[in-house]
């Protein structure tokens, strides 16, 4: 755990200091720039809501991966169940008109079913007709990408707007705000705590980490590999889906075009940065909001472009992922050393 | 017949990245490694391609920069995957978000566009009219008039075919693949074969970047790319790795390519994008079904 947390907190410094460099090349301050970023992500209430409200699609997408590849499950899909998570969510809140008690479950299950039912697609064509998952769900990732596009540009358009986006969803559907924060945190902390429950504490969570680990002793043992390995599919799904219909009910109300951004290849990139670990995916998906809400504000005092944050972002996974296996090859050259040792004396 | 003729023009100008980024993946599947990081060279290769064309003012500067960009995530891929020992599949990942994440910052950073960069400064790849053969009727519109690097892939995928089968690295590139105990016992370094492996990878996946960004179209835009070199995979894997016969699978997902730009005319073009996609799912499921038939007959 110890050597986890170091291994973690080093790459992030390591990779700040290589943004840094990247910075100091092109001229601009890094010292300046980096406080403009975190000023701008934890240096007032209101900052500090935003980014907690920027990290949910961030961690949800992350947990989706990180319980999906801890399994043996390569679903690659979270962008795809995303959207149509966010789909589902915004063609329910349009149609739909209940008090906000019974509207915000029903959208986020409608969100849900969205997500879950695009993982499905995947799930089955592995179960029946035996096709990789990682391929089919990037296939069903630009199948989502362009349905959603149509989706809002034909049936569900507004027809006030010049862009391709739907109306705005029933107001009962949108993520009430307490104070400056969006209860949409507390919908993700909650599915964050249910899916720490099921695979730490539940035989499932047990069954899907071994099958994960070693699919063959998990057969043996008596572990019903293709019944956990849809379950894991659907699970992922309805989390990627959630994602989707948080990001419509608690930001624009509505399914403006690439209203997913990046958020879910974040996610999978925080899932990998994170070992798969849950908690891991909670902080490093905290982190990464961190450096994405900071980066608007990097942008406006000191200029440095807020891509940069997209280069920071796929150094921080480059490098967590070199430290972790450096760290075991160290290790195993040291018990090498220890058992020679112990041979020769 | 005109519409015929658009169709198979149309068929090759779409299966040509697909192709080459697809022959750069099978070198490394046959030696072994488990390389999905085309997508990410590819971009890195058509971002790359732009800015030296560019800059001076030259498409082969254009293409060779572009080589240049692909090559250094293939040794950003080599020292993880290889070196370092990190999961292959990881590193592919990694390595795909990297060029993405990097192509766009420097889009913003080097030409202050967002979203796609083109203007008249950007020297394209030409295009061959080969003489006699393009006064035939019919055959020369098809034959005659593409892109160079449409005729240099042809060549290069029997040059491929002819490697892998025929010569003493191709023997140990499959070697590599197929017992790498045998071929480090036998004196030849497994690890300098897929090095080797993956550079030639990059080379070919820098040249699908070249196409697109300087054949294809004459612009770089963000993630460009668009899963073509997830595709790529898809078809390598559909075959098995013949050079011949990912041609083949290259064309067929060309032609899907261009059946979907000739359907725009009566369906919504946000349905007619999906059909390479929904094709290539398609060809996995029949690929399934043969497989499985044949675990039933043996």
């Amino acid at each position: 755990m110890r050597q986890k947390l170091l291994n973690g907190l080093a790459g992030i410094v390591v990779a700040l200091l290589i943004g840094a460099v990247v910075m100091l090349v092109q001229g601009y301050n890094p010292v300046e720039t980096y406080l403009a970023l975190f000023n701008y992500s934890l240096g007032s209430g209101y900052a500090f809501a935003t980014m907690l409200k920027n990290s949910v699609p961030l961690i949800l997408t992350g947990l989706s991966a990180a319980v999906a590849f801890g399994s043996g499950a390569i679903n690659l899909g979270q962008p795809g169940q995303l959207l149509m998570g966010a789909l589902a969510a915004t063609v329910a809140g349009l149609y739909l008109d209940l008090p906000p008690a019974v509207m915000i479950p029903t959208l986020l299950i409608a969100a849900a079913l969205g997500g879950m039912a695009w993982s499905g697609v995947a799930a089955l064509m592995r179960r029946w007709f035996n096709m990789d998952e990682f391929i089919t769900t990037l296939m069903l990732n630009m199948i989502a990408d362009f349905f959603t596009y149509w989706a809002i540009s034909y049936p569900f358009f507004d027809k006030g707007a010049n862009s391709p986006m739907t109306p705005p969803i029933s107001r009962a559907g949108w993520m009430p705000e307490i104070g400056r924060f969006n209860t949409s945190v507390l919908v993700m902390l909650l599915a964050f705590i249910v899916t720490w429950f099921i695979s730490t504490r539940t035989t499932a969570g047990y069954e899907w980490r071994i099958s994960g680990q070693n699919s063959l002793f998990a057969r043996l043992g008596g572990v019903n590999t293709s019944k956990n390995y849809m379950l894991v599919m659907l699970m992922t799904g309805v989390l990627a889906g959630l994602a989707g219909g948080l990001i419509v009910m608690a930001g624009p109300h509505r399914f403006i075009k690439d209203i997913g951004a990046n958020y879910a290849w974040d996610g999978v990139m925080v899932a990998m940065v994170a070992n798969n670990g849950i908690i891991a995916t909670l902080l490093y998906g905290l982190f990464f909001a961190t450096l994405q809400t900071g980066a608007l504000g990097m942008e406006l005092i000191t200029a440095v472009p807020r891509e940069l944050i997209m280069v920071l972002q796929a150094i921080v996974l480059l490098v967590v992922m070199a430290g972790r296996s450096y760290f075991d090859i160290i290790a195993n050259k040291l018990a090498e050393r220890q058992k020679t040792r112990e041979r020769v004396a | 017949m005109r519409v015929a003729i658009g169709l198979i023009n149309g068929m090759i100008a779409a299966a040509t990245p697909i192709l080459l980024a697809a022959l750069g993946g099978t070198l490394t599947f046959y030696a072994g490694i488990f390389n999905i990081a085309m997508e990410g060279m590819m971009l890195g290769g058509a971002f790359f391609g732009v800015l030296g064309s560019y800059y001076f003012g030259s498409w082969v500067m254009g293409i060779i920069s572009a080589i240049v960009g692909a090559l250094i995530m293939a040794l950003i891929f080599i020292l993880f995957a290889i070196t370092l020992k990190v999961d292959e599949f990881v590193t592919g990942i990694g390595l795909n978000l990297f060029a993405l994440g990097t192509t766009t910052y420097l889009l913003r950073q080097i030409f202050s566009v967002k979203g796609a960069f083109a203007g008249p400064g950007i020297v394209p790849v030409p295009s061959v009219s080969i003489p006699l053969i393009r006064d035939i009727p019919v055959l020369g519109q098809i034959l005659s008039g593409h892109n160079l690097i449409v005729y240099l892939t042809a060549l290069i995928t029997l040059a491929v075919a002819f490697a892998v089968f025929k010569t003493r690295f191709g023997l140990r590139l499959r070697a590599a693949g197929y017992n790498a105990t045998s071929l480090q016992m036998s004196g030849v370094s497994t690890a300098r074969v897929r090095v080797w492996s993956v550079l030639l990878c990059g080379v070919l996946c820098g040249l699908a970047g070249a196409y697109l960004s300087l054949g294809y179209v004459t612009l770089f835009s963000e993630n460009m790319s668009a899963g073509r070199g997830w595709i790529s995979l898809a078809a390598v894997i559909l075959v098995n790795g013949h050079p011949i016969g990912i041609a083949l699978i290259s064309l067929l997902f060309g032609f899907a390519d261009g059946l979907g730009l000739f359907m725009q005319q009566s369906l919504p073009s946000q349905f007619t994008s999906m059909v390479p996609y929904i094709a290539t799912l398609i060809a996995l499921f029949v690929y399934s079904i043969r497989k499985k038939k044949e675990r039933v007959a043996a």
